[in-house]
């Protein structure tokens, strides 16, 4: 399937993309209202943006216990029946990445649900082209690799 | 093959869909006591706060038992022969199987207190419950609701938010020890306090007498009686186990399984509420009671019906709501006894309002608690990967934030991870 992949390495903490998702979804331009976060770590060095996934095994779908969540059959996005949330947030502490937001107004839980378009208003008005609509593999490369680059990014300010 | 279901709920039905996704020809017989289309507990105290209406309480549909091939009876399993491999029901029936999945949850107890009995007093766990108790939630009605356990909160938040007069009894000297620190709990207190409800600890509940009206007073020790229209009593569970009596599974609070969800006997297997079973921390029997707990447990039992050698990574107790203006949530061992460095951090740190508390071992982190607002919810979802994997964190804990998402990227199993690699 297709999803919004993120690379850290290019984005440069603009955030135009949460804008133009709360644009989108609320009419605002506010960075609470997004589904995409921007989390910038000055002191690290490290500009991460953050957007649900679309986990093939989504744990915040099989634990919702009011059958709100599901899969888009078309696109394979996960998305959010607002009609039937209750609010619980059990998909919030369920989710590992912290995709699922709440809509304070609507008492609802709200995530990314991929546009159902072509291409996302996130990635569509990303200016660093870190932000791509992609046809993703299962990833399986050398993990300790990373690690290393993980820890010397937060010990000694950064890997740019 | 003929597989056996007891319950059509969380952990049944968890159960069901992986058995299915390895095994689609299998015969499979699901069996309710409480009958009809599966409904979903949690939506309880949503559905009497006028949150959920009634068609929202049911998180499957007919088709969905079509599709998943099974034959499904409302009727009670009152017994198992775990020897002649056949389990009796209520109406009269017979049924033997191949493998049996019991997952027939728990059920909520009264204490022993004179005048419990009587009509007008109800507990908050079944669909039938709650039809019960609606026609009681007007504004103005009063209620006592006994125990201040996270099911009796949330009913007496739901009572509170239709404006009726709430008092709340507690034997012990505070709410919620299950899911709260004493810190949270207190200001958890404060909030139900500002907000109308009357929540008084440390109150030994004497008798209950019913008044000619339909109306009940309630003697407490070392107060004034006071009088309510009708009673709520949240002040504990049991796991329904009484259908294995006489059999060789072995039980202790729930039945006893191992890390494949497998009982002491062969062949039968058990999942959910009522199941005791191995937690991430290494303790092998322990029940949580939670609706994720019993999700998990019913997918690792499905795989292991189907004759997958799929172990249980343990279970880790998660909890969430919202109530009285307050999201408090909690994961793991969150209280301060527990481990050997306490961290308290404004909620601010985060974004958001209210603290979190962190609990760690041999810096390894074992549990949080977060009271206060919303946006701090995320954040204790991002802890349980590296509290399931006893992650070593050497950063300080004003860096958690930075820490956590470099933690997603490294092990982002579809997109970033390509991407920082690359870097
Ligand atoms: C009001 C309320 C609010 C809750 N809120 C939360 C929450 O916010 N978060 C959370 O994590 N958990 C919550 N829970 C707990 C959660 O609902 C349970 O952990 C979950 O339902 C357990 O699922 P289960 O499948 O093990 O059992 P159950 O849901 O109890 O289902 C048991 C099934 O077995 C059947 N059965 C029982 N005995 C027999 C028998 N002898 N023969 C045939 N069938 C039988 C029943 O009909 C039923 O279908 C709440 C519970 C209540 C009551
Ligand atoms: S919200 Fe989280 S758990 Fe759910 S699909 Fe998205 S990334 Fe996965
Ligand atoms: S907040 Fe809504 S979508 Fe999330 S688990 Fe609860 S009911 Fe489901």
């Amino acid at each position: 399937m297709f999803i919004v992949t993120m690379d850290p390495t290019k984005c440069v903490g603009c955030r135009n993309c949460e804008y133009a998702c709360s644009y989108n979804r609320a009419g605002t331009c506010s960075s609470e209202e997004s589904n995409i976060q921007v989390n910038f770590y000055p002191d690290e060095n490290a500009c991460i943006p953050m957007t649900c996934m679309h986990c093939e095994e989504a744990y915040c779908l099989s634990v919702c216990p009011a059958g709100a969540i599901s899969r888009n059959e078309e696109t394979g996005a996960v998305i959010i029946n607002e009609n039937l949330c209750v609010g619980c947030k059990m998909c919030m502490l369920a989710c590992p990445y912290g995709n699922i937001h709440f809509d304070s107004a609507k008492q609802v839980s709200r995530k990314c649900n991929l546009c159902d378009t072509d291409e996302p208003n996130c990635v569509k008005h990303c200016i660093a082209g870190a932000l791509n609509f992609e046809e993703v593999e299962e990833y399986d490369g050398n993990r300790k690799d990373c690690d290393g680059i993980i820890m010397r990014a937060l010990k000694e300010g950064g890997d740019k | 093959m003929h597989v056996v279901i007891i319950g059509n709920s969380a952990a049944g039905l968890s159960a069901l869909e992986s058995f299915r996704k390895e095994n689609k020809d299998a015969k499979v017989t699901l069996i309710s006591k409480e009958g009809g289309i599966a409904y979903s507990r949690v939506l309880l105290p949503y559905y009497l706060r006028g949150k959920a209406d009634h068609d929202n309480f049911f998180i499957r549909d007919k088709k969905y038992y079509e599709d998943m091939d099974v034959d499904y009876i409302e009727d009670t399993v009152e017994c198992v022969d775990d020897k002649k491999k056949v389990i009796s029901l209520e109406k009269g029936d017979k049924i033997s199987y191949d493998k049996l999945l019991i997952a027939t949850g728990s059920r909520a107890v009264s204490p022993p207190i004179p005048g419990l009995d009587a009509e007008g007093v109800y507990n908050m766990w079944t669909l039938k419950d709650a039809e019960n108790l609606e026609k009681y939630f007007i504004k103005g009605k009063r209620v006592m609701v006994l125990g201040s356990g996270f099911v009796s909160l949330q009913a007496a938040w739901a009572a509170r938010f239709k404006g009726l007069e709430v008092t709340i009894v507690e034997l012990v000297s505070r709410i919620m020890p299950n899911v709260l620190d004493d810190k949270g709990a207190e200001l958890l207190s404060d909030s139900i306090r500002e907000l109308g409800a009357d929540l008084r600890v440390n109150t030994m509940t004497e008798k209950i007498e019913k008044l000619e009206d339909g109306s009940f007073r309630v003697y407490t020790k070392d107060n004034e009686p006071f009088e309510v229209d009708f009673i709520v009593v949240g002040t504990g569970v049991r796991a329904n186990i009484a259908l294995v009596d006489g059999t060789d599974i072995k039980t202790d609070r729930g039945i006893l399984v191992d890390e494949f969800m497998e009982t002491s006997v062969k062949d039968i297997f058990s999942a959910g509420d009522v199941a005791q079973g191995p937690t991430t921390f290494g303790d092998k029997h322990i029940i949580h009671a939670l609706w994720p707990t019993a999700i998990e447990m019913g997918k690792v039992a499905g795989n292991n019906l189907a004759g997958k050698n799929f172990p249980y990574e343990g279970s880790l107790n998660m909890n969430t709501t919202q109530m009285f203006e307050l999201t408090v949530s909690s994961m793991g061992r969150f209280n301060e006894g527990e481990g050997d460095r306490v961290e308290v951090l404004d909620g601010s740190v985060f974004g958001g309002k209210g603290y979190i508390k962190l609990v760690f071992e041999n810096d390894k982190v074992i549990g949080a608690t977060a009271v206060g607002s919303t946006n701090i919810v995320p954040l204790l979802g991002k802890l349980r990967p590296l509290i399931r994997k006893k992650t070593v964190i050497d950063v300080p804990v004003e860096k958690l934030g930075a820490y956590l998402h470099l933690q997603i990227a490294k092990s982002n199993p579809r997109n970033i991870m390509k991407s920082i690699k690359s870097s």
